[in-house]
């Protein structure tokens, strides 16, 4: 087992040799969703996921999502530490979840629930840093830090795997999160941010589609004028080194983008079936989680969801039980089933987390506050073994105890499902090394 | 066939050289210092990417570079209780059977058994691991072999390194050096010191590295064919810069561009000077003017708008400003006005300088606090004073030495103890707010102490001298003091450089930063006289920016000619780049004459009036405005993306400024010009020149498309000027 996931990217290389797949760099747009389509028929005839076309939906629950109240209830602790939820039971002999999450219950035949990830910083800024990177802060850094010293993992996803045929591969939803950025790899790493929300009836994805009162015919014509007007002289010869024929190129992959019926379609919520925008539910939250479903499946490589506002620390109970739980239990079990049903979530990872969990003891004013030795990770998709709890955390919830896991195992199992090796070494702009995953193993449940 | 030869017979040559090298080991004993660390160095046993990790590999960890050698010796010999060498049995040492792949090792093998470099360490384990040996002498300086030379295309040459000692001995290091080339399309090197120069005619240089020295081999690949002298003869010469660069055109065989049009002119010296595209009249009226110093005219006006302290203050505030969300929005804001109000009175680069190095009180009350505010820790103020005012990047001198450069940890941490007594109170740093003032100020105390020996360092700068402590005076004064010396060799030639990359698309050293033996100017003089005219001017930006723009290199076309085509370093054409974030975002604005707003600023604020990264702003970051969050702050990335060209394309913001009611566009239409002189007038403003006859009937027919309106037809020529390239691009 340990050799597949080590050789992964190489097992699926020769698979594609085999089968006579080229690259798909430099292909049209309606070319690569052939390929695209025809590289995941033959991976579910295989019976595997290709690592190098797992793309990775990572639903970013910033603030720090409570374990005692999503995945890892602690009934039989005290009063004062398990809190007034009920645990409810799920899909995974023996085990529970809070009774907010009764959807979630019912999918968790297809999730691995991670209990025994931690760390040591509970600050926002450091733990956002660590979680979204796979690298802790080199010095502290407070709670209201807005960080980046090391490149986050859609960033890398983007680097590695490239920009192609015009589909930034690495979006962001409805914000970046913190920690999110390129860092050294370069501002065209950085995630493309599509803001607004997909649950109001106007909503757009922006600047890939054309914008409100843009006719098609009318983008046609303004097209077409501006390349007879596009007169600025092209010196083609690479030794040259014009910027323009980089902007040439990029231009033309974003008309390629925009009038592909396929890629327009798939920026288009509306072209959903109501059955389907109802599974995920009919919130901002819910809406974006199937817009990501939808940017996947053209091949967008990484999409965060960002969903904020898990900063427990005041009525805890009220606020997860009356709005966010319900929504992250309905958008996101929405999200397993619709990928399990479309045959996408072999090549689809998903992971939701947060940057801590909380603290055992509830505070005076019916919060938890920091506590990054405990956490809950809900993971799916690329091939893992579903119905799955990895690890686990002491009787009352302190401490992660057993089969704990770091951060940086984390990376390097998202990585290693993604196809890229986390050993290796980047080079920071001032051409120093840089490990991708300073150490860190894949967690080998998560590998079939 | 006859590579091969060669190879082989350079091969040969290194074998004997190494033997003959190794073997003078034997003489005098072998030494861990000068023996064994060279060889575990070039088997690469102590990369960043190995056993010099932070965490070392495997549990064996080796200083980067062998900067530490106690600490490595100590890895070495003590560690493990001894296991990495085992004197009874020298073979069954861990650092003779790891290197040679005879047990697992994960970085495979290194040398062969028996081959000189394990001979070396096993006779060294015999003798009983000496650190040292009696008659070791400290390394002092290396040289390689030949220094300069003239190349032939496709030519090759083996390099020689020799490495000298305090006592005066000397020793022929080649086989134990490490070579890089800073322009592998000039000349690559091999491992063993072997240059190969490509087919591209230009300079370039090689770097030898051994045990924290280096020496540099410069390298001259001549063009095929010369012109002739009298071609430079006859080039127009305005002032001293020109010359300088027809010098060295001349020697590479290179013929400058053409010089740009009127048109050219206007645009590009507006773009850079004030970040801002001329207005159509302002066009009109240079293209009228007949008289012949225009162009000087125009750079004196341009230096004299108020729209030049913005847009410098942009340039500036990249290298200085702080992250709002660490250092409070206060005292980032206060720097950024400090920064204004300097480039506004076109206060002398050494006033400035002086002023930011010795700031002190309140960061409530006077900006350039902000930086110490920022910077807590006497290196952190290091590693901003090296980059942006030596041009020198002394970061990697931090916890090791320079791999490229002399610097070691002692130049860096005596550099480090001239901010080592910068006193703090108040509160600090409390993020993401910092609300709170915060007083700086000198008082004597406060060691800086070296990382590895513990000893406190004497505030010292880098080449330069101590500066004595016993007076209890603020050692950044005097470090000011040095620093804007007429004869400092850093300061005025960091400044003039970045001006001049800031002008010219690329510096004379580049990156800007980045000045170093190993990563030399490519044109010295040039930068030299620059430094001077600065310095004897009184440092004064507008008469070095006036200069570089009244030069004729700054006025050549940016098209290339047959012989300059692939030219991209030495200045004989103008060198296209994208408009910076913020500059294309206001020319946006003044095309459409639709203002951005801006959170916290006055309605109709430019984005160079922007003094915050963290405004929401989609489309500075698509054109990659740096981010301040960022460690080490990002340089901007001038490329191009896929980002950029769909902003530009579809965004609802930009679309909507085209067609806005109080826009352009719609005053055109609204307007009784002729859709003539509606193109004529949208050619002017976004290019700054007219269209030709071609490009009239193109434009003017959209007019008379079928269910085309006026309104329609302008936004739509709008349209298609500002999403191409001669819009994008400064040219």
């Amino acid at each position: 087992m340990s050799t597949i996931h080590r050789n992964c990217e190489g097992v699926a290389r020769r698979d594609f040799i085999k089968l006579g797949i080229g690259a798909f760099a430099g292909l049209g747009f309606t070319n690569i969703l052939r390929q695209r389509a025809a590289a995941a028929t033959i991976a579910r005839a295989l019976g595997k996921p290709t690592p190098s076309d797992v793309r990775c939906i990572l639903i970013w629950l910033d603030g720090g999502p409570s374990h005692y109240e999503s995945f890892d209830p602690k009934p039989d602790a005290p009063r004062e530490i398990r809190g007034e939820f009920k645990p409810i039971p799920t899909k995974i002999a023996g085990a529970q979840f809070s009774e907010v999450f009764p959807k979630l219950a019912d999918v968790a035949d297809k999730l691995a629930v991670l209990r025994s990830v931690c760390h040591r910083d509970p600050n926002h800024g450091g733990g956002n840093h660590y979680m979204m990177t796979g690298a802790p802060t080199p010095v502290p850094v407070g709670c209201g830090a807005f960080v980046t010293f090391h490149p986050s993992y859609g960033s890398v996803v983007s680097f590695k795997r490239g920009i192609k045929d015009g589909l930034p591969a690495y979006m962001s939803l409805p914000t970046m999160s913190r920690s999110g950025g390129p860092n050294f790899l370069g501002a065209q790493h950085a995630p493309f941010v599509i803001g607004g929300d997909p649950n109001r009836a106007e909503f757009k994805v922006r600047d890939v589609v054309l914008p409100a009162g843009v006719s098609e015919e009318r983008a046609e014509s303004r097209r077409t004028l501006r390349e007879s007007l596009d007169r600025l002289k092209r010196f083609s010869d690479t030794a040259a080194d014009d910027p323009a024929m980089g902007f040439d190129s990029f231009y033309r992959q974003g008309v390629d983008l925009v009038t592909s019926p396929r890629a327009q379609a798939a920026f288009d919520l509306s072209k959903e079936p109501a059955e389907t925008r109802d599974l995920y539910g009919r919130t901002d939250f819910g809406q974006r989680l199937l817009l990501c479903r939808r940017l996947v499946e053209v091949g967008v490589s990484f999409v965060t969801c960002y969903y904020g506002g898990w900063d427990h620390h005041t009525k805890i109970f009220t606020t997860i039980k009356d709005t966010s739980g319900p929504k992250l239990d309905r958008g996101i079990a929405g999200l397993i089933t619709d990928l399990s049903q479309r045959g996408l979530l072999d090549s689809t990872l998903v992971i939701c987390m947060g940057e801590f969990g909380r603290t055992p003891k509830i505070n005076k004013d019916a919060g938890r506050d920091h506590w990054p030795h405990a956490m809950s990770i809900l993971a799916a998709g690329a091939g893992m073994p579903g119905g799955q709890i990895i690890g686990a955390t002491d009787a009352k919830g302190y401490y992660a105890s057993d089969n704990v896991h770091s951060p940086e195992d984390l990376a390097a199992s998202l990585y290693t499902k993604m196809g890229i090796d986390p050993t290796q070494m980047l080079q920071n702009s001032a051409g120093r090394p840089v490990q991708l995953v300073n150490g860190g193993h894949p967690i080998k449940e998560l590998f079939a | 066939m006859s590579l091969r030869v060669l190879v082989i017979f350079f091969a040969s040559v290194l074998l004997i050289a190494m033997s003959a090298s190794i073997a003078r080991g034997d003489d005098r004993g072998i030494s861990f210092v000068n023996d064994v660390l060279p060889v575990l160095s070039k088997a690469g046993c102590n990369a960043g990417a190995c056993h010099a990790k932070p965490e070392g590999q495997n549990g064996f960890k080796l200083s980067v570079f062998a900067f530490d050698p106690k600490s490595d010796y100590r890895s070495i010999v003590k560690d493990e209780r001894g296991r990495r060498v085992f004197p009874a049995a020298p073979r069954e040492s861990l650092l003779l059977l790891k290197p040679t792949h005879a047990i697992e090792h994960g970085g495979g093998e290194r040398f062969k058994v028996d081959s000189d470099l394990y001979r070396l360490i096993e006779r060294w384990i015999e003798q009983g691991m000496p650190y040292r040996q009696p008659g070791d002498s400290d390394l002092v300086s290396i040289s390689v072999s030949p220094g300069e030379q003239r190349y032939q295309k496709k030519s090759a040459t083996a390099l020689s390194v020799t490495a000298r000692y305090a006592d005066g001995s000397s020793r022929d290091v080649t086989n134990l050096a490490e070579f890089a080339s800073n322009d592998k399309e000039i000349a690559k090197v091999s491992e063993d010191g072997r240059v190969m120069v490509g087919d591209l005619s230009g300079e370039g240089v090689v770097i030898a590295r051994f045990m924290g020295q280096v020496a540099v081999s410069r390298i001259t690949v001549p063009a095929d064919r010369m012109l002739a002298d009298d071609l430079y003869a006859q080039l127009p010469v305005n002032n001293f810069i020109d010359p300088l660069v027809y010098a060295r055109l001349a020697k590479l065989g290179l013929a400058p561009s053409k010089t740009c049009s009127d048109s050219e002119f206007i645009r590009r010296a507006s773009l850079d000077a004030i970040g801002m595209l001329p207005a159509a009249d302002r066009v009109r009226a240079f293209l009228e003017d007949r008289s012949t110093n225009k162009r000087e005219q125009l750079i004196d006006e341009l230096l004299a708008n108020p729209a030049y302290a913005d847009y410098w203050t942009t340039k500036w505030g990249d290298l200085l400003r702080p992250n709002t969300q660490r250092v409070g929005v206060k005292p980032v804001y206060l720097l950024d006005q400090w920064l204004r109000e300097s480039f506004r009175e076109n206060k002398p680069y050494d006033q400035f300088a002086r002023e930011i190095l010795t700031a002190q009180g309140s960061t409530h009350q006077y900006g350039p606090v902000a930086v110490f505010r920022d910077r807590r820790e006497p290196a952190d103020v290091v590693t901003l004073v090296s980059q942006v005012f030596l041009g020198v990047r002394m970061e990697c001198a931090r916890c090791h030495h320079h791999p490229n450069e002399k610097w070691s940890q002692n130049d860096f941490y005596e550099l480090a103890a001239v901010f080592g007594e910068v006193h703090r109170k108040g509160q600090g740093i409390s993020a993401p707010i910092s609300g709170e003032a915060e007083f700086i100020w000198f008082a004597p105390g406060g060691d800086v102490r070296h990382p590895l020996s513990g000893e406190v360092m004497p505030a010292k700068a880098p080449d330069g001298p101590v500066f004595d402590a016993s007076n209890k005076q603020d050692p950044r004064a005097a470090f000011a003091g040095w620093l804007v010396r007429a004869d400092n060799p850093f300061f005025a030639r960091a400044a003039v450089n970045r001006v001049w990359g800031e002008l010219m698309g690329r510096g004379i050293v580049d990156p800007v930063d980045d000045l170093r033996a190993s990563n030399p100017p490519t044109n010295e003089a040039l930068l030299d006289a620059l430094a001077k005219d600065f310095v004897s001017h009184g440092y004064d930006f507008k008469h070095l920016i006036r200069t570089i723009l009244c030069s004729h290199i700054y006025q050549l076309s940016s098209e290339p000619n047959e012989y300059n085509m692939a030219d991209t370093r030495n200045f004989s054409r103008s060198y296209r780049r994208r408009l910076s974030a913020e500059v294309m975002l206001d020319a946006i604005c003044d095309l459409t004459l639709v203002p951005e707003t801006f959170d916290g600023l006055p309605p109709g604020s430019r984005a160079v009036q922007t003094w915050n990264n963290k405004l929401d702003s989609n489309f500075l970051d698509a054109f990659s405005r740096p981010n301040s969050s960022a460690d080490p702050p990002c340089e901007r990335d001038r490329g191009t993306s896929i980002v950029q060209a769909l902003h530009l394309m579809n965004s609802p913001k930009l679309t909507g400024k085209i067609s806005d009611a109080r826009g352009r566009a719609t005053a055109l239409a609204k307007s009784d010009l002729s859709p003539e002189q509606i193109v004529r007038q949208l050619y002017l403003t976004a290019y700054a020149r007219n269209p030709d006859v071609e490009e009239l009937r193109i434009a003017t027919g959209a007019f008379t498309e079928s269910g085309a309106t006026r309104q329609s037809a302008t936004e739509d020529v709008m349209w298609a000027l500002m999403n191409s390239a001669e819009f994008v691009f400064n040219h």
